[in-house]
């Protein structure tokens, strides 16, 4: 009996759960989608919804296609990422191993980072980029993330947890610092940079507020920037609306399914100890 | 010279990230608390003009931003207490020894990783006022009349607290799985041999040693449901009127619709002072306290 109800509340909950993604995929694979419909299957199915998804942009200004979107958001997820990670980790490593005077405190100061909100800052942040000239440039989405205080603590972590005796093997073989970090350090932190990775795509691949400041011109929208010149459609164009989602979610979803222990352990990064 | 040497080379690992940090995070905070005294339209090519409290009296008087307080509130409450709870009882769930188990787990998992720009608009397209809305056809099929979910001053905000719930559900629930799985076996074995049964289990064992995990989700997800803009954006712009507009949606409104920079400043120290108190009360009261076993 007990069973029963577990099965029962955990298949409502699996539906409210599903049910979306499920019917925005029926209804961009359907043909007739002037109406609609709850619908398992989807009617008389094809690929002609993605393919008008995929050029809408262009009705709205010429040679735009959801294309370039994909590749503004790659671009900015790919840079923040592995900048990011880069930045982060040299200076977790020095505070992890090198003692000098102010460390508490600089270290202080990569905690505090986390704890002021993006929000409050972005008016300046916004004049600041401005007053670059970086407004509609791949600098201006790239270049404030390419650090922060939440990656530079993860680092420390996984530098502090790893036996000095290693590091200072590597010292008698002569090897520099930036050798060590590079070549004995990095290599053995591997789970955590490949947590950090997708902690850090997660989040730049689906940012809305900083591109919606810094980019105008339909040219530099990333994806969900992109996504939201389908909100304005009329909803009788169920079909095109829905294609333009799926195409969206759908590559992301799957690399979760690919990849679940990856992505579970990135997107709880810093709330579950590994 | 060794010395020297040393320090440059601890600088030069320092500065990547840390002078992003200035520059994009320090500077900003105090130049957004410099410009929170100014009068400062991005529309006019007039020099910002200092004008002392005048924001924060204007701010305290403005009947908008006490209506996005009260909305953020209500909003915060109406997302994090739903969410913590079905995430804790499908975690307590799905941390037994059931079939398919794994199955749940990755389909609860899986709006987590829709972004949440995509996850609006499908539940906008779900929640559609007319007829043709997905929830609307439902409800007529039912005999129920069809309601504005998204239009209506009465249903806008309730809208977007369901999408929010729909999409942290899974990762509350992955962290609640966490924390049950670090609670030693023996404890339960032992309260059972006590003649302890299934609530009391709960009660006594599972509530009390899962208090620093409760604790660190009710934290975050307080800190973070205040922040909401995305769905509320996308989903009802504020409205109708300002029926589920919240405060960094005023920010932005202020900020980059209406481009006052000076007031937007205030309202951004208004929002970073209430996290900033929440913060610390949470750090006294909710202290997470050292587990014994």
């Amino acid at each position: 009996m007990k069973k029963f109800i577990w099965y029962f509340t955990l298949i409502i909950l699996a539906l409210f759960m599903l049910v979306p993604m499920l019917w925005t995929i029926t209804t961009a694979l359907s043909h007739d989608t002037s109406t609609v419909k709850i619908q398992l299957l989807p009617n008389n199915p094809g690929l002609e919804n993605f393919i008008n998804a995929w050029n809408y942009p262009s009705q709205i200004e010429k040679g735009i296609t959801m294309g370039r979107f994909f590749f503004n958001s790659l671009v900015t997820c790919f840079f923040i990422t592995v900048l990011s990670i880069l930045t982060d980790s040299m200076a977790g490593y020095i505070l992890a191993r090198k003692k000098f005077r102010y460390r508490e405190s600089i270290f202080f100061l990569s905690i505090a980072t986390m704890m002021i909100p993006f929000y409050v800052t972005s008016i300046p942040m916004f004049l600041i980029v401005r007053e670059f000239g970086w407004i509609n440039k791949f600098y201006g989405l790239i270049v404030p993330f390419i650090g922060s205080g939440f990656g530079v603590y993860m680092f420390r972590q996984a530098f502090l947890a790893i036996p000095i005796q290693i590091e200072e093997a590597a010292k008698l073989d002569g090897l520099s610092d930036l050798g060590i970090y590079l070549r004995v350090m990095l290599p053995l932190i591997r789970p955590t940079i490949a947590t950090m990775i997708i902690f850090k795509a997660m989040w730049s691949w689906n940012i809305f507020y900083w591109p919606l400041l810094v980019t105008n011109s339909m040219d530099m929208y990333t994806l969900p920037l992109g996504l939201t010149l389908f909100k304005g459609l009329n909803v009788t164009r169920w079909g095109l609306l829905t294609a333009g989602l799926t195409i969206a979610v759908v590559p992301i979803i799957a690399l979760f399914l690919i990849m679940q222990r990856q992505f579970i352990s990135g997107l709880t990064a810093g709330a579950v100890k590994e | 010279m060794r010395k020297i040497k040393d320090s440059l080379k601890i600088a030069g690992f320092l500065l990547p990230s840390y002078s992003i940090f200035f520059v994009f995070i320090f500077f900003p905070l105090i130049y957004s608390f410099y410009l929170s005294f100014f009068h400062y339209s991005l529309l006019s090519y007039n020099a910002p003009r200092f004008t002392g409290l005048q924001n924060y009296i204007t701010l305290l008087k403005d009947p908008i931003f006490w209506v996005s307080l009260k909305n953020t509130m209500t909003y915060t409450i109406g997302t994090v207490i739903p969410t913590m709870g079905i995430g804790l009882f499908m975690a307590i769930i799905l941390n037994s020894k059931l079939k398919l188990k794994n199955f749940f787990r990755t389909a609860y998992f899986i709006p987590v990783v829709t972004s949440l720009v995509a996850a609006s608009i499908i539940w906008s397209l779900i929640l559609d006022s007319t007829d043709a809305g997905l929830v609307n056809s439902f409800l007529v099929q039912l005999g129920i009349p069809p309601q504005a979910w998204l239009s209506s001053s009465r249903w806008a905000l309730f809208s977007v607290i369901i999408v929010n719930i729909w999409k942290n559900i899974g990762y509350v629930m992955i962290i609640y799985i966490a924390g049950l799985q670090s609670i030693p076996e023996q404890l339960y074995e032992a309260i059972t041999i006590d003649g302890a049964g299934e609530w009391e289990k709960f009660y006594y064992i599972t509530l009390p040693l899962l208090k620093p995990t409760t604790s660190f989700v009710f934290t975050t997800s307080l800190i973070g449901s205040f922040q909401v803009f995305t769905p509320v954006y996308i989903m009802t712009g504020g409205g109708p009127g300002y029926s589920s507009n919240t405060i960094v949606n005023y920010l932005y409104q202020q900020g980059f619709q209406n481009f006052r920079m000076g007031y937007a400043s205030t309202i951004a120290y208004a929002l970073f002072t209430i996290l900033f108190v929440m913060t610390i009360l949470q750090k006294k009261y909710l202290k997470a306290e050292e587990v014994l076993y």
